[in-house]
């Protein structure tokens, strides 16, 4: 075997098990989903061939159309709050208090929320915003703003999962941030600083956009993520009041294991992946154009 | 590497031997799944409660018994992919929402044939099996009706020295309250996150009414005089005063009753035995304009058609119904009600008459075509009628043709 080949070899052996694993578990479930999609399939009996009928249903099904206008509001909402607040509090940490203990210990406060599991999360949260004895309008009562009923009305119940959400991710994205402020090189402040610029101007000249690689990131898994949303709906709120909280993976996993339409449920996966890979190809051309 | 390459042989051969299935004992093995009843600081576990009832009957019918307890969450995931990809139990435990599409499917059993009928009339609902033409389920579960439970120091402070046993009795309780106390005369979860909670805050009304959820056909009925004049009466309510406003985020309305914070609630009868600190009185059932009927939950052990060995599953099946271990099992595990006429009521004394005196007034949901989304569906509307977003009527109409159009076929 000449080195050449024996190379190829190696390579083909180190990648395979990963090749494998993604097979299994990613592209061959994605290929019978995309099958399913066009069945009519409950799980116990083979599927039957039914054309486009599953996908031409989701649009004049309430609760898929409530749910993806809901899905919609909450990415809107999430993607950028999540992004901006774990930028600024990375920033903040790494120019104010990269050198102290407090900064380290804040990072670690900050990221407890991201390891807590969703139950947890959800409980402590309805707790908080509970509408009659709850902390956040006991602390609003203080300066007699009348009590929201949270997660009881169709105004606010949907942004509450979101502040929610919100608490949980900026921890993890601001480790990302963090890590990512601090390879800049301090020579590039130093030299503006010399050139007069102030803290403002060297955030937005600088730091912001050295970190666009990171923030491409932050962006494309919040965005991932928020389209993946369930539990926190699931759990705190089960998506009422009404359907003000119903997301797209409520509304698969209900056509899925409530009424046992496999086909429907995978129509409704496979519109959700094309939506995330359509946004991210989005993403993705306007983070490269400004590159 | 003489030494490495025994050890590699010796190793293998020990996979291999492990790897081969032992024939020599031709035990027959059963799979039974039961969902979770034991209190995390209960006398036992719930493993160990079956294995311990269980084992007597292993020994005397050679067999041996997979206990897997399931908890409640993901329950119905747990039964879809395990009943369809052979791993799933002989013998489950399923409530009605479940059962349509198993039978639909064949995937259950009729029991029938496997019961004498001594055995029969010994069990106490043995009629609440019967699903869709056959005896799909055995009762094992039967209790937990939801009961109309007062505070009597409240009822007191407002005049009232009985608890409401009719609607009309109900809303003059509850203009009392709200003209002579300080405190909410009636509360309900309607911020629960399952539609599950209807069984306390809706149906007793809507069967009270005279209402049905589905015809002989499984066809919706919902949309009727009976379920109108619920939705009005429960909106009602909500614009009276009579429920607090925020019943839109309650989701347990036992812990303000506990605090002595409201008047009424509707309750599981065992929920509420937990609430000591109140002086508290009930009712079975309210009469509505047309009967008094509540809901009560009828959970059945089920037969898979999967089952190798049905006849022993049936015995299995009677063995767990028996008097003996139902006892323990209330007594030990979970306070229910007895189940078949030879046994006797360990519970509360409270409640001692409750399962033969209203027996006939107590309902469990019917079986349909896709039960659990239409109650979601119609819980969902129903919130929202609540906040002033849909009209009583609309709730209905809306959910009748949701129904129709996109879960039934």
């Amino acid at each position: 075997m000449t080195k050449k080949r024996r190379e190829t070899v190696e390579g083909i052996l180190y990648v395979l098990p990963s090749f494998i694993l993604l097979m299994i578990f990613c592209l061959i479930p994605i290929v019978m989903s995309v099958y399913f999609s066009f069945t009519d399939y409950n799980v116990m009996k083979a599927p039957s061939i039914c054309g486009f009928s599953n996908y031409q249903k989701m649009f004049q099904d309430a609760y898929f159309v409530a749910s993806l206008k809901n899905t919609l509001i909450y990415v809107l909402v999430t993607v950028p709050l999540q992004t901006i607040l774990s930028l600024v509090f990375a920033a903040f940490l790494a120019k104010k208090m990269s050198d102290m203990k407090t900064g380290g210990f804040l990072k670690s406060v900050m990221f407890i929320p991201v390891i807590a599991s969703a139950v947890t999360a959800g409980t402590i949260w309805r707790i908080i915003y509970g509408a009659d004895n709850g902390l956040l309008n006991s602390f609003l009562g203080i300066f007699h703003i009348p009590a929201v009923n949270w997660l009881g009305d169709t105004n606010t119940a949907l942004i509450s999962i979101c502040i929610v959400a919100v608490w949980k991710n900026v921890g993890y994205f601001l480790v990302i941030y963090y890590a990512g402020i601090m390879g800049i090189s301090r020579e590039v402040y130093e030299a503006s600083a010399v050139d007069g610029a102030t803290s403002w101007q060297q955030f937005w000249k600088i730091t912001f956009p050295m970190l666009k690689p990171i923030t491409y990131l932050v962006v494309t898994l919040g965005i991932i993520w928020s389209f993946q949303v369930f539990d926190l709906s699931y759990l705190m709120t089960g998506g009422g009041p009404g359907k003000s909280t119903v997301t797209l993976v409520m509304s698969i996993y209900n056509a899925a294991f409530k009424q046992h339409r496999m086909g429907y449920a995978c129509a409704q996966a496979m519109f959700l992946l094309i939506v995330v890979v359509v946004i991210n190809a989005i993403e993705d051309k306007v983070f490269k154009e400004e590159r | 590497m003489k030494c490495k390459k025994l050890f590699a042989v010796a190793l293998t051969a020990t996979m291999l031997i492990s790897a081969v299935p032992v024939s020599a004992d031709a035990k027959e093995t059963l799979n039974f799944w039961f969902p979770t009843f034991a209190s995390s600081d209960g006398e036992v576990t719930d493993v160990e409660f079956w294995e311990e009832v269980i084992a007597p009957w292993e020994e005397e019918n050679n067999c041996e018994v997979n206990v897997e307890i399931i908890p409640w969450d993901n329950y119905e995931e747990k039964y879809l992919s395990g009943a369809n990809s052979n791993n799933g139990p002989d013998i489950g435990y399923m409530y009605a929402e479940m059962f349509y599409d198993y039978i639909d499917n064949e995937q259950l059993v009729d029991i029938d044939e496997y019961f004498t009928e001594e055995e029969k009339q010994n069990y106490l609902y043995y009629s609440l099996g019967n699903h869709m033409g056959g005896q799909y389920g055995l009762p094992v579960v039967v209790g937990n009706p939801r009961i109309l439970v007062a505070n009597m120091d409240i009822l007191s402070e407002a005049g009232i020295d009985a608890v409401p046993a009719t609607t009309e009795e109900f809303l003059a309780a509850c203009q009392a309250i709200k003209e002579k106390t300080d405190y909410t005369p009636f509360l309900q979860d309607w911020g629960n996150s399952h539609y599950g909670v209807m069984g306390g805050i809706f149906w007793p009304f809507f069967w009270g009414n005279g209402g049905e959820i589905v015809d002989e056909e499984g066809n919706l009925t919902i949309d009727s005089e009976a379920g109108i004049q619920t939705v009005e009466f429960l909106k009602n309510l909500y614009n009276e005063g009579y429920l607090s406003e925020t019943c839109t985020s309650c989701d347990d309305s036992i812990e303000p009753f506990r605090n002595g914070e409201v008047a009424m609630i509707y309750a599981p009868s065992s929920n509420i035995i937990s609430v000591d600190n109140i002086n508290w009185d009930f009712v079975a059932v309210v009469q509505g304009s047309a009967c008094a009927k509540t809901f009560v939950a009828a959970d059945s052990l089920v037969l898979f058609e999967s089952c190798e060995n049905k006849e022993l599953a049936a015995d299995l099946m009677k063995h767990i119904t028996s008097a003996d271990v139902m006892s323990q099992f209330h007594t030990k595990v979970s306070q229910q009600p007895p189940i078949t006429a030879d046994d006797t009521y360990v519970g509360d004394a409270r409640f001692e008459n409750l399962f033969t005196e209203y027996a006939d007034n107590f309902v469990s949901l019917p079986v349909f075509q896709a039960a659990a989304s239409l109650y979601d569906y119609l819980f969902k509307n129903l919130q929202s009628m609540m906040l002033g977003e849909m009209e009583p009527a609309d709730v209905l109409t809306d959910t009748t043709a949701y129904y129709n159009d996109n879960l039934k076929f």
